[in-house]
Order: C-alpha cells, then sequence, then structure tokens
C-alpha cells in the first residue's frame, strides 16, 4: 500500500511539474510579441504607439517644430509600458537633432526588489543609449522586463520626435 | 501461563452490519495514501506554480537562475512548514487515517529540510540578486536588508532556527520540556513574520496572480487547521462536557485511577484504546498537559484514567482534589479497533499498557474465539487492572493468557516461559491472520514488535503503542 502512494506521489509529481513547464511556455510565447514589438517600431518613423501590452497615449510636449534635421527638439513623452512589475514610462530629450537626455517618469513598482532593480538599471540604460543614440541597445541582464519596458517606451518617444538615430 | 478461560460467548455487537476488518483496512489505507500523495506533491505543485507563471523565461544567466532557484527552494521550503503546521494540528481525518503518532513522525523528518530550503533561499537570492547587481553576496546583504519586509523575514528565520535546533533530539534532552514547548510555540510567529516579504517581494506572488491565490489559501488552510482543531474544538469540547476530577484510586504502589465525572462523555466517541491530552486547573497542574489513555470506554457521566508517578509531574496529578476542573483535547490515536486489517486479534500487554489495552477488548466487536490476550508483567505488584481485563475476556469470549516472572535475557518473555519455549505463534496460533496490538515500556515493547516482525508478520498488522519510562 505504501508502494502505490509512492509510485501515485512520483507520476502526479512528474505531471504536476510538467503541466507547469507547458503552461510556462505558453505564457512565455504569449508575452513575446511585446518586446519584439518594440525592436520593429525603430525601422519605420510613423508613430506607432501601443504595441502589444504597451498602453496609454504617446503625447509630445513643448515641442518646438522647425530646426534643423528630420526631428523635432523638445521633450517627449513615451507610451506607459506595463511590465509584470508595473508601469514604465520615459521621455526623450531632443535637442540640435540629438537625442540628449532620457527622463524616467515611471518606473516599476511592484515589490521592492524591483525597485532596486530599475534604480539600477535605469542610469545603465541612460548611457547605453544615449552613446548608441538610439532605443536599439540590448537589455540590461537581471533587469530584462525593466529594460525591455524602458526602451519600448522610449522608441515611442522617438518615433513621436520623428527621430531616426 | 496462570490464566486460561473457557471461551463464552461473545456479547452481541451493538453496531450490527460493521465492516469486516479488511475492508475498514482497504478504506483506511486508500484514505491515508491519498493524504501521503496530497502531502508530497504539494511541493512539485509550489514549484510547477512558478513554471507556469513563466519562471523559466526569466532564465537569462547565471544570475538569474540562482534567483529562479532561490524563489523555487523558498516556495518548497514555506510548503514544507505549511504540511507540519497541518500535520501537528490534529486534524480529525489524518489522525483517524494515519493515526496521531504517523503525523508527528512526518512533522519531525520535515523540520530539517524545510529549515534547509529556507536557509538555501536566503543563500541563493544573495548570490542570485548580488550577481545581477554586479557584486558579491556579502555585499548584497546590505540592499537585500532594505527591501520592505525582510527585517521581518529575517526575524522569522531566526526563529524558524531556534525552533528547529531546540527540537534536535541531541538538544531537546538537555532542556526542561516546557523550555522546548514555548520555543516551539515560536513557529507559529515564525510562519507570520515571513508573511509579509512572500507577498510584497519579487513580484513571484504579486496581486492578481493564481500563485498569490493559490499561497494565500495554503496560509488560510495551515493556520485554519491549528485555530480550529488545536484551540477551536478542545477549548469548545472541555467547555461543553465540563469535565471535573471525581476521585483518585490508588490501584498500585505507583500506580493510579483518576476518575472524571462530565456530561455527555459518550458524545466525544472516544474507541477503545485512544488516548487524550489532559490539563487538570490547579495552582501546580495547569501549565503542563499530559497525554493519558482511556483506562475505560467513557459513559455518558464517566471516565477513567490510569496513570504511573514517572516524575514530579505525575505525582501532582495524583494529588488533585475532586471537583478539579479538567480541559482536554482528543480523544487521538489508532490504537483501536478501527485499525483492525486482519480477521483474528492478538494484545500483548505490560506495566501501565494494560490501560489502552483494556479499553481496546472493551470497545472491540468481537465474535467469540477472535481474540487472545497476553499481560505480562515481572513482579504481582504490576498486576494492576488485570482481574478486570479477565472479567472483560470472559464476556468478550477472549483467551487470556498472563506471564509473571522476572525477564529473559534478550527476550521481552519471562525467563520461565522462554526456557521451555514459548514463542508468539504457540501464544498466537491464528498470528498470521491476526492483528498484533502491542502496548507497555518502550524497549520492551519494541522487542515484542522485533519478534514479531521475525515472525513474518506484516508491518500493517502490528499496532504499537509504547510509553516512555
Amino acid at each position: 500500500m505504501r508502494r502505490r502512494a509512492a509510485v501515485a506521489s512520483i507520476l502526479a509529481s512528474a505531471g504536476v511539474i510538467l503541466a507547469g513547464v507547458q503552461v510556462g511556455a505558453a505564457v512565455t510565447a504569449a508575452r513575446t510579441p511585446t518586446a519584439t514589438g518594440t525592436g520593429s517600431g525603430s525601422s519605420n518613423g510613423g508613430s506607432t504607439s501601443g504595441t502589444g501590452t504597451s498602453s496609454g497615449t504617446s503625447s509630445g510636449s513643448t515641442g518646438s517644430t522647425g530646426s534643423t534635421g528630420a526631428a523635432k527638439d523638445g521633450t517627449f513623452n513615451g507610451t506607459t509600458v506595463q511590465t509584470p512589475f508595473g508601469p514604465m514610462q520615459v521621455a526623450a530629450v531632443i535637442s540640435g537633432g540629438k537625442l540628449t537626455d532620457v527622463k524616467v517618469l515611471q518606473r516599476t513598482n511592484q515589490g521592492g526588489r524591483s525597485i532596486q532593480i530599475s534604480n539600477q538599471a535605469d542610469p545603465m540604460l541612460r548611457n547605453e543609449v544615449l552613446q548608441a543614440q538610439s532605443a536599439n541597445v540590448s537589455t540590461i541582464g537581471g533587469a530584462t522586463y525593466t529594460s525591455e519596458g524602458y526602451l519600448q517606451s522610449l522608441q515611442a518617444a522617438l518615433d513621436q520626435a520623428g527621430f531616426a538615430g | 501461563m496462570t490464566i486460561q478461560n473457557a471461551s463464552r460467548p461473545a456479547v452481541s455487537p451493538s453496531s450490527a452490519g460493521q465492516p469486516s476488518p479488511q475492508v475498514r483496512f482497504r478504506r483506511r489505507s486508500a484514505i491515508s495514501d491519498l493524504l501521503v500523495v496530497i502531502a508530497w506533491v504539494s511541493g512539485p505543485v509550489a514549484a510547477s506554480l512558478y513554471l507556469a507563471s513563466g519562471g523559466l523565461a526569466d532564465v537569462k544567466d547565471l544570475g538569474s537562475f540562482f534567483t529562479a532557484l532561490g524563489i523555487v527552494t523558498g516556495l518548497i521550503g514555506t510548503d514544507f512548514i505549511l504540511l507540519m503546521l497541518v500535520l501537528a494540528a490534529r486534524v480529525p481525518v489524518i489522525d483517524r487515517a494515519v493515526g496521531h503518532d504517523r503525523a508527528i513522525g512526518l512533522h519531525r523528518q520535515l523540520g530539517k529540510p524545510a529549515l534547509y530550503l529556507i536557509l538555501a533561499h536566503a543563500g541563493l537570492l544573495l548570490i542570485g540578486y548580488g550577481a545581477s547587481s554586479g557584486i558579491n553576496p556579502i555585499a548584497e546583504i546590505g540592499p537585500m536588508l532594505a527591501l520592505p519586509d525582510m527585517i521581518t523575514a529575517v526575524v522569522g528565520t531566526a526563529l524558524l532556527i531556534a525552533v528547529v535546533v531546540t527540537s534536535l533530539v541531541a538538544v531537546r534532552r538537555k532542556f526542561p520540556y516546557e523550555f522546548w514547548h514555548v520555543i516551539h510555540l515560536l513557529s507559529y510567529a515564525a510562519v507570520l513574520f515571513a508573511l509579509p516579504h512572500q507577498l510584497s517581494i519579487g513580484g513571484t506572488l504579486a496581486e492578481g496572480t493564481v500563485q498569490r491565490v493559490y499561497w494565500i489559501g495554503l496560509y488560510v488552510v495551515a493556520i485554519g487547521a491549528i485555530v480550529i482543531f488545536r484551540f477551536g474544538v478542545p477549548l469548545f469540547r472541555s467547555w461543553a462536557h465540563d469535565i471535573r476530577v471525581q476521585q483518585v484510586e490508588w490501584i498500585a504502589p505507583d500506580v493510579a485511577s483518576i476518575h472524571l465525572t462530565g456530561r455527555d462523555l459518550r458524545a466525544l466517541g472516544a474507541g477503545g484504546g485512544q488516548f487524550v491530552i489532559w490539563r487538570f486547573w490547579t495552582a501546580g497542574t495547569w501549565w503542563h498537559s499530559h497525554p493519558i489513555s482511556l483506562s475505560a470506554l467513557p459513559t455518558d457521566r464517566h471516565a477513567r484514567i490510569t496513570v504511573r508517578v514517572l516524575g514530579r509531574g505525575t505525582r501532582r496529578l495524583t494529588t488533585v482534589k475532586p471537583g478539579t476542573r479538567v480541559s482536554f483535547a482528543g480523544p487521538y490515536g489508532i490504537f483501536t479497533d478501527a485499525a483492525r486489517t486482519s480477521p483474528k486479534l492478538a494484545i500483548v500487554a505490560a506495566g501501565i499498557g494494560i490501560t489502552p489495552a483494556r479499553a481496546l477488548l472493551e470497545g472491540s466487536q468481537l465474535a467469540r474465539g477472535e481474540a487472545t490476550v497476553l499481560v505480562r508483567s515481572s513482579t504481582d505488584d504490576e498486576t494492576f487492572l488485570w482481574t478486570e481485563m479477565r472479567k472483560l475476556a470472559e464476556a468478550r469470549g477472549a483467551q487470556l493468557f498472563a506471564m509473571v516472572g522476572p525477564r529473559a535475557r534478550n527476550s521481552w518473555m519471562s525467563q520461565h516461559d522462554a526456557s521451555r519455549g514459548v514463542t508468539l505463534r504457540s501464544i498466537f496460533p491464528d498470528l498470521d491472520r491476526s492483528d498484533l496490538y502491542v502496548c507497555g515500556p518502550q524497549a520492551w515493547a519494541e522487542a515484542v514488535v522485533a519478534d514479531a516482525r521475525a515472525a513474518g508478520l506484516p508491518e500493517h498488522q502490528i499496532h504499537l503503542e509504547s510509553f516512555e519510562l
């Protein structure tokens, strides 16, 4: 009788774990388009706001039209991107046709740990995108969701400014 | 062998139509197996829910791998701790299926693994978080403690360490029972202290997730079981049955029967052979509870327990005055008719072990010749309750053997009987078709069980109730 319990426990455990892996794979697959949407967004200069799970509206502010180059100068708010750890939103500051600063308007806030991650990752991401003059940089290890949200929101802001790098 | 009764017709069974021992055994072991499976699979379920939420996809480098591993060890460790609470809660369905002893046995086994998992959880997350931030695990301690609810979690872990360490056999022996008990009560605090950080940090149990619902459910079940069965039911029953001491009766130089009166005691449904955890409300005894077997089936107004004086605690019990209020938890245990698996019944009892044996015989539905009883003692002083046992055996149509005399070397029998070739099989010719119930001092009872195993009796036909002496 005890062997019956042991066999049933092992089989049930294996089944439960397999089911978990299967569901996990499906959940991950459903989540992926959000991340890739960011990358494709950079190729077309149009204002494609709100891909995948991103929500909110992008609104330009204090835009002074008509300086040199294709991009408008000013501060442009990106879309608010929902991550599993809360909303992420940045604003791009463009001056003289160059990306000169990125300001974080909302950062992931669910759980103390994600605030810590965000605090660490934001300056690193800022450095990278200012250097690359693009939102097309790799994500920070250990801060995947924060990075994806950051870059996706930034891309929306750049699109709005007509900034193509 | 001094007493041998002629078999008489058995008393008519009061609950005719009760299924046979074999049928009851199959039902009980099905429930027991189901409980075992639920217990073990709860760990994988914890891991599976994490995987189902996309946990694997978060693993991108070594740091996030350690973080994921740290989360899973924390989840399974917590699952073990909640399981331990349920096992210690004296839930009726668990007690009836596997017995209080085995439930507490598993509870003890889980203690160390649970602690190791929780410590691994802390260590792995220090490594994982540290790697993500590019600092070593020691340097990560500062930022880690800055997280919300982290201080309470650390306090909870410290309490958990204290609880497990004081429960190690070697350590536990060095302290009085009360010290261990008070420390052990801190495990409730440990569980509650650890709870907030699980809900607030990391987002694994973030609001709106299936995992959050599942885990809150587990907490409700575990804490609910403790609140209801450890506190609620005993308090209510103690109040409703209003048990008081009627009289203390000495029946041997250091053995006393305590007669109790109460209301509607039959409604407790005590099976013969069960024990009850008693608390006598006098100045010297209220702070210590005693598990003591019923030495007779309760009637509506009367119950009786029999206790051997072993130390100060039990000595004080025998001085309680008539009218003393008594609270209790129970009855518990499956040293009863309910644990039967086979057509015949064999009972071996010695010393104070006679108490549950007597109640077991009294509470069993028996056909004529179904039961055989052996009572054993080294001296004539130890033959208390034997007269009652003989009368019961007569009434139940059971055979009774008595074995008196100093114990033989390497045997649980008397020198006289061991030397003339008496064996378990010669006493119980139907041993293979019998349930063997053994109760007496621990070392002696274990010798009987070892003898039964050597005789080839399967484990499920052996029922042991030992008394620490």
